[in-house]
C-alpha cells in the first residue's frame, strides 16, 4: 500500500519522476544523500539503477516508547522536499504518525505488507519496549510492545532500531526504569540488529543505512552495538571543531564566561563528547550549520551511549578513554626524582651517630688505656719505694 | 725462602699447563660473538630527520596503541598524554628545544637507539637484553632478573622500569618487533608519520640517506653529520639535526662503544679463563708448603704447647 | 698492654642483652619493611628512579659493606700466603665477620633486584651472558658463598657438634673436619681466586657507565683500586670488631696482633693511595680535586679521610696506643667505603636531570640489614668459640684441638 504523499516540488522538465520531481533533481538529491553519509558516487548511481528498476524496498516503521523526536528528525531533511524524494526510494508502507489510515484499515494495511513482502521488508523500530509485567505498560490495538515487535520482526528482512530508545532503552529507560524499557535487540538475541543510537538520531544516518540497502543489497559494517560504524566508529572528541582548543588547555569554565563567550573546550562544563561515539560533528542537524549542541554552545550529554545519557551527570567530566598529547611538549630535559625530607633527616642522624659512636668507643678506649697504664705505673712506683 | 720461590715457580709453570690444556677448544672471550658486536648486514633501524618533523606527536598514540601500553597523563589529571620523559609507559617520546633566546628550535624524537654494540646487552647478566634478528634490541621478561644493570649501562638512558609493578619489566622500544612481519610492515611510528620524517628501514641505506640529505645541503645540518654513525660504536636508529645534538639531548660519544672498553679491561685481566686457573695453581702450591708446616706442629700430633710460643717463633 | 691473644674463647655472657634486642629488633624491622616492598614494588618503598636505578642496597650494602666483609679474605692472604703465623688467633673472627657481611650484602641484593623469580636461571649456563660484569659478580659472589665462606666458618660448629656428647655427632664431625684438613690447601685457594675476582668485578661495573661517572674516579684502573680497597676495609673491619670486642668483653689487648695487622693495612693503603693518584696524574684530572665543585669536595673528603689516617698509622705508638689505633682505623674505614661507595651514586651523573636520595624505608630497611649481621656476631660469639682472647679471661668454653687448626 503507498501512502500518500504531497508533493511540493513539482517542476516541469523533460522527464517528469515520481510525484513530479524530475530527474536532475532527483539525481542531485540522490548525490546528495550519498555524500552525506559517505558513499561514493558510483553508489549514488547504483541507487538510481535500482529505483529505476522499480526495486523499492518495503519499510515498515513500529512505534514504542518514544517522543517521535527520530521521525520528526527525519522529516527535517526538507531540501528539496527530500522527504518526499526519499518515500520514492523506498516504499514506506506502515508508519503510524505519517501514515493517513487509522484503526483497522491502518491494522489491515500493516498485516498486508507484511504478507506482501516477507523476507524482504526492512523493519524500522523507533521507541523503547517495556518488559516488565509481560510488557503491559505499552499496548497497541490490544497487543504488546514485545509481541508486535517478534511478530513484525520474524519476518523482517532487515531490522533497523532509530534513536537510542530502540538501540538501549533511551529516555524511558532512565533510573528507576519503571517500566522494564529495553532496546529491541535485547528482545531479539538472534538477530542482526542494526542500532542506531541518538535522541534524535541523525536522519542521515539512517538514510544512508537504507540506501546502501538498497544499492548493495547489504547493511553497513557494524560496530560490537550493531552502530554502523560509518557513522559511529569514533567519539564526538575525536573530530570536535573545538579540539584544538582542547589540547591548548582553553576551557569555558562557566556558561556565559569569556571562554565560552569565545567558543572554547566544554569539557569543563561536562561535555561527554570524549565519551560518546556519535557523528553530530560533522553531520549537523536540522540542515542548518552548526545545529549541534556543541556547535550551539552546550556540551554534548553523550544521548547514543547507554551508560552515560540520563545516567551520568550532566555537568560531571568525562573520562578521556584514549588520551593524546595536548599542545605543548615535553623539555629537552625534565627534573625527575624526588628526595624526601624525612628520609634526608634520618639519614643526617645515622650518620650523626656513626661518627658520633666512633668518636666515643675511640674516647673508651682511650681512657681505659690510661687506666691501665697509670695502674701499672702505681705498681712500679709502690715496689719501686720499696 | 729459595724453597718456596721454587715451589711458586712450579706452581706457575703446572698451572700454567693445565690452563693451556683446559684453553684449546674452549673459546676464548676475546673472540667476538659476531651477531652481538658487529652490524649485520640485514640491520634495520629507524633515521628520524628533525628538520622535517613537524611535532603533530602521531607517532605517540600510535606507538602506544601497537604496544598496548596504558597512556601516562602525567599531572594532566587524565586529560592528556603528557609523560615529560621516556617511562614505563611510554616508549616513544617527541620533545621540544627552544634555545634559550628563542632564536632556534627543534623537536626531538626520543626512543631506544638500537645500539649496534650495545651496553645494555653487554652488561645484562642474563641475555634477557639481547640481539634479535636485524640487530633489533629485544627484552626477554622470562630471563629477566630486575637488577636494572641496563639502565645503569645505557648512554642514551633509554631502559625504564616499572617501579611501582610487582611483577616490573623493562620497558623501551623494540621497533614493534612483535608485528612487524606479520601484521604490519613497519613499526607504528613510522606508519603515521605524514612528513616520513621517521623512517624505518635497512640501516645501510637509512645511512646512505642521510648521506645523501647532507651533500645535498652542505651546511645545513648539524656540523654535516649524521648522529648514531660512529657514536658508541654506532646505533641503528640514526638522527639528523640542524641544531647541536647535545642540545636535543643527544650525549657526545666516542667511536669505542663502552661495551667493547669494558670487554678490553675484563680480557687484559681475565685473558679468557687463564688467570684464575694460573692464580689458583699458584696458590695452592704456596699453601700446601705452609699447611705441611702448620699440620706437624700443631696438627694431630700436637700437644699442649702453648700457641703463643710456637707462633712468636 | 703484654696480653697475648693465645686461643679462641666462647664469651661466658648472656645473650639477651639490650644491645643485643636493639639490633635483632632493628633487624626484625628491615625485614618486616623488606616484606613490604615485596608486596608492593620497589617503587613504593624506594627513592630510585630510572636515572638512579641503583640505590642504597646494592651500593651500599653490596659494594661498600661486602669490601668490609673481606676481613677473611684479607687477613687470610696475610696469614697464610705471606706466612704471618701470629694471624691464626683472629682467622675465626675475620671469617665470621665475612660470612656476615656476605650474607647480609646478598640479602639485601635479594631484596633489591624487581624480578627475583628468575634467579634460578643463574643455575643454567645457556643463559650465562659471560661478558657481563654483574654476571661475573652474581655467580663468583654466589660460588664463594656457598663452597667457600661456609666451608671456612665450619670448623666453630663442628666443635660444638664434637662437644654434644653425642657420639654419632663426635664422629660426623670428624670425618668432615678430616676432609678439610685434607683439602686446606684447594679451599683456600678457592676463598682467595673468587673474592680476587668479583671484589674486582665490583669496580669493572661502573665502568660500563664510561662519561657518567665523574673523571675523578672513572678509570680502567677501577678492579685494582677497589680489589685493594677490599683489602684495606677487610683490615680495617677485623681490627674494628676486635677492637670493640675486647674492650666490650676484657679479651685482653694482644698489641702484637692488632699493631702488625694496623700497619699491613696501613702499607695496603699508602700501596692504594700511589696508584690512584698516579692514575689521576697519567689521566690528567688531578686539577679537578681543586675546583671545590660538589665532586672535588667528596674526592677531598675521601682523600683525607684515607690519607692522614694511613700516614699516622705508620708510626709504631699510634699503633700501640689503642684509643688513637681504633679512631686512626675508624677513619680509614669510613673514607674507604666512601671511595667504594661514590662512584656508583656521588659520582655518577646519569643523562637527564635526576635527584636521588633514599626515603626512610630505604635507609631503614639498609640498617636493617646491617643490623642483622651485628645481631648474629652477638650471637655467635656467645654461641660459638671464635673470639681470641689471653689466658686470663674467664671463658664458658676454648676452641678445641684439632678444630682451632684451620
Amino acid at each position: 500500500m503507498q501512502s500518500e504523499v504531497i508533493s511540493s516540488n513539482s517542476k516541469d522538465s523533460s522527464a517528469t519522476f515520481r510525484n513530479g520531481v524530475d530527474r536532475r533533481t532527483f539525481l542531485k538529491v540522490v548525490a546528495q544523500a550519498a555524500a552525506a553519509v559517505g558513499l561514493t558516487g558510483g553508489m549514488a548511481a547504483k541507487m538510481i539503477a535500482a529505483v529505476e528498476k522499480g526495486a523499492r524496498p518495503s519499510v515498515i516503521w513500529l512505534h514504542f516508547q518514544e517522543c517521535t523526536g527520530c521521525t520528526e528528525s527525519l522529516l527535517r531533511t526538507s531540501h528539496p522536499g527530500l522527504a518526499e524524494v526519499l518515500f520514492d526510494l523506498i516504499s514506506l508502507d506502515y508508519h503510524e504518525t505519517l501514515m493517513a489510515a487509522a484503526g483497522h484499515q491502518a491494522e489491515a494495511a500493516l498485516e498486508a505488507a507484511i504478507k506482501k513482502n516477507a523476507g524482504k521488508f526492512v523493519l524500522v523500530v523507533e521507541g523503547a519496549i517495556p518488559t516488565k509485567e509481560n510488557g503491559i505498560y505499552m499496548q497497541i490495538a490490544n497487543k504488546t510492545g514485545v509481541d508486535m515487535l517478534k511478530h513484525v520482526a520474524a519476518s523482517a528482512g532487515a531490522i533497523v532500531a532509530i534513536g537510542s530508545c530502540a538501540s538501549w532503552g533511551g529516555v524511558p529507560s532512565a533510573a528507576p526504569n519503571p517500566t522494564g524499557a529495553s532496546g529491541i535487540n535485547e528482545l531479539l538475541p538472534d538477530k542482526v540488529v542494526v542500532t542506531l543510537p541518538g535522541c534524535p538520531a541523525n536522519p542521515y544516518i539512517l538514510l544512508g543505512t537504507v540506501l546502501q540497502y538498497v544499492a548493495l543489497g547489504k547493511l553497513p559494517e557494524l560496530d560490537e552495538l550493531g552502530r554502523p560504524k560509518f557513522a559511529y566508529g569514533r567519539v564526538i572528541h575525536e573530530h570536535c571543531p573545538r579540539r584544538a582548543h582542547f589540547d591548548a588547555g582553553r576551557f569555558a569554565e562557566e556558561f556565559g564566561d569569556e571562554g565560552h563567550r569565545l567558543g572554547y573546550c566544554l569539557y569543563k562544563l561536562g561535555c561527554k563528547g570524549p565519551m560518546t561515539h556519535a557523528s553530530c560533528s560533522t553531520l549537523h542537524f536540522c540542515e542548518v550549520v552548526d545545529a549541534w549542541p556543541i556547535g550551539l554552545g552546550h556540551p554534548c550529554f553523550g544521548c547514543t551511549e547507554k551508560n552515560v545519557a540520563f545516567t551520568m551527570p550532566m555537568l560531571k567530566p568525562a573520562e578521556i578513554v584514549r588520551p593524546t598529547p595536548p599542545a605543548t611538549y615535553a623539555p629537552v630535559t625534565a627534573p625527575q626524582g624526588f628526595i624526601s625530607p624525612i628520609a634526608t633527616g634520618l639519614g643526617g642522624l645515622l650518620v650523626g651517630g656513626i661518627l658520633g659512636g666512633g668518636w666515643m668507643a675511640s674516647r673508651k678506649l682511650a681512657v681505659k688505656e690510661e687506666g691501665a697504664a697509670e695502674k701499672k705505673a702505681d705498681t712500679t712506683g709502690t715496689s719501686g719505694k720499696e | 725462602m729459595d724453597a718456596n720461590r721454587r715451589e711458586i715457580l712450579k706452581a706457575l709453570i703446572g698451572g700454567s699447563a693445565v690452563a693451556a690444556v683446559a684453553t684449546t677448544g674452549m673459546p676464548l672471550a676475546t673472540q667476538a660473538k659476531s651477531d652481538k658486536f658487529e652490524l649485520q648486514p640485514d640491520a634495520l633501524g629507524l633515521m628520524y630527520d628533525a628538520t622535517k618533523c613537524i611535532g603533530c606527536r602521531a607517532c605517540m598514540p600510535a606507538c602506544q596503541n601497537a604496544n598496548g601500553l596504558k597512556a601516562d597523563v602525567g599531572g594532566s589529571g587524565g586529560l592528556y598524554m603528557q609523560p615529560d620523559t621516556l617511562n614505563a609507559r611510554t616508549k616513544n617520546l617527541i620533545k621540544l628545544y627552544v634555545a634559550p633566546d628563542g632564536h632556534e628550535r627543534s623537536f626531538m624524537k626520543q626512543q631506544c637507539m638500537h645500539c649496534v654494540d650495545p651496553a645494555c646487552v653487554s652488561g645484562c647478566p642474563m641475555e634477557a637484553l639481547h640481539k634479535e634478528p636485524h640487530g633489533v634490541v629485544g627484552w626477554d621478561p622470562k630471563l629477566c632478573i630486575g637488577c636494572r644493570y641496563c639502565q645503569v649501562a645505557c648512554p642514551f638512558n633509554i631502559p625504564k622500569f616499572e617501579w611501582d609493578a610487582v611483577n616490573p619489566k623493562i620497558v623501551k622500544c623494540e621497533l614493534c618487533r612483535h608485528i612487524v612481519g606479520t601484521s604490519a610492515t613497519e613499526p607504528a611510528c613510522t606508519k603515521v608519520c605524514p612528513t616520513h620524517a621517521v623512517i624505518y628501514g635497512k640501516r645501510s641505506d637509512l645511512l646512505a640517506e642521510a648521506r645523501r640529505r647532507i651533500k645535498e645541503r652542505p651546511g645545513f645540518y648539524f656540523e654535516d653529520r649524521v648522529y648514531g654513525e660512529t657514536e658508541a660504536g654506532g646505533t641503528q636508529c640514526l638522527v639528523l639535526s640542524h641544531v647541536d645534538y647535545s642540545n636535543l639531548g643527544l650525549p657526545k660519544l666516542g667511536k669505542e662503544s663502552p661495551a667493547a672498553e669494558t670487554r678490553k679491561v675484563s680480557d687484559f685481566v681475565y685473558r679468557g679463563f687463564l688467570t684464575p686457573v694460573v692464580v689458583y695453581g699458584g696458590i695452592v702450591a704456596i699453601v700446601r708448603n705452609r699447611w705441611k708446616d702448620h699440620l706437624k706442629h700443631e696438627g694431630h700430633s700436637g700437644g699442649s704447647e702453648s700457641h703463643g710460643e710456637e707462633k712468636r717463633a | 698492654m703484654t696480653e697475648h691473644w693465645e686461643r679462641c674463647i666462647r664469651l661466658k655472657e648472656p645473650l639477651k642483652t639490650k644491645p643485643f634486642l636493639i639490633f635483632a629488633g632493628i633487624a626484625g624491622l628491615g625485614l618486616l619493611l623488606g616484606l613490604y616492598r615485596e608486596l608492593t614494588g620497589l617503587g613504593y618503598v624506594t627513592g630510585l628512579n630510572d636515572g638512579y636505578s641503583w640505590g642504597l642496597f646494592k651500593n651500599w650494602n653490596v659494594t661498600a659493606l661486602t669490601a668490609l666483609g673481606s676481613g677473611g679474605y684479607a687477613v687470610a692472604v696475610i696469614a697464610w700466603i705471606f706466612n704471618e703465623k701470629r694471624f691464626h688467633p683472629i682467622m675465626r673472627t675475620a671469617v665470621l665477620t665475612s660470612l656476615l657481611g656476605y650474607g647480609t650484602g646478598m640479602l639485601a641484593l635479594g631484596f633489591d633486584v624487581g624480578r627475583p623469580w628468575n634467579f634460578v636461571w643463574l643455575a643454567d649456563p645457556r643463559t650465562w651472558n659471560h661478558y657481563s660484569v654483574l654476571w661475573e659478580v652474581a655467580v663468583c659472589m654466589t660460588s664463594y658463598f656457598l663452597l667457600a665462606l661456609d666451608v671456612e666458618n665450619m670448623p666453630p660448629f663442628l666443635e660444638k657438634m664434637y662437644r654434644s656428647g653425642n657420639s654419632k655427632k663426635k664422629e660426623r664431625a670428624m670425618k668432615v673436619f678430616n676432609f678439610m684438613q685434607k683439602t686446606f690447601p684447594f679451599g683456600i685457594a678457592l676463598a682467595f681466586v673468587l673474592p680476587s675476582m668479583h671484589q674486582s668485578s665490583l669496580g669493572s661495573l661502573m665502568y660500563l657507565a664510561g662519561p657518567r661517572v665523574h673523571p675523578l674516579w672513572q678509570t680502567p684502573l677501577l678492579p685494582l683500586l677497589y680489589l685493594l680497597m677490599a683489602y684495606i676495609l677487610g683490615f680495617s673491619c677485623v681490627l674494628l670488631v676486635l677492637a670493640l670486642s675486647a674492650y666490650a668483653w676484657n679479651l685482653g689487648w694482644d698489641a702484637e696482633i692488632l699493631g702488625r695487622l694496623a700497619q699491613v693495612m696501613s702499607w695496603t693503603t699508602l700501596i692504594w693511595l700511589v696508584v690512584r693518584f698516579a692514575d689521576l696524574v697519567h689521566r690528567g684530572v688531578f686539577g679537578l680535586a681543586f675546583t671545590f665543585d660538589k665532586f672535588s669536595v667528596y674526592f677531598l673528603v675521601e682523600t683525607t679521610l684515607v690519607l692522614v689516617p694511613t700516614v699516622m698509622l705508620l708510626s709504631k705508638t699510634q699503633r700501640e696506643a689503642p684509643g688513637s689505633l681504633f679512631r686512626w682505623t675508624f677513619l680509614v674505614a669510613l673514607g674507604g667505603l666512601l671511595y667504594r661507595f661514590t662512584p656508583t651514586t656521588l659520582a655518577f651523573s646519569p643523562l637527564g636531570d635526576y635527584r636521588y636520595f633514599p626515603s626512610a624505608f630505604e635507609i631503614l630497611m639498609s640498617i636493617g640489614f646491617t643490623a642483622l649481621a651485628v645481631a648474629v656476631f652477638l650471637y655467635a660469639v656467645k654461641t660459638f668459640a671464635i673470639l681470641p682472647a689471653s689466658q686470663g679471661k674467664i671463658a664458658a668454653e676454648e676452641a678445641l684441638r684439632p678444630f682451632d687448626t684451620l
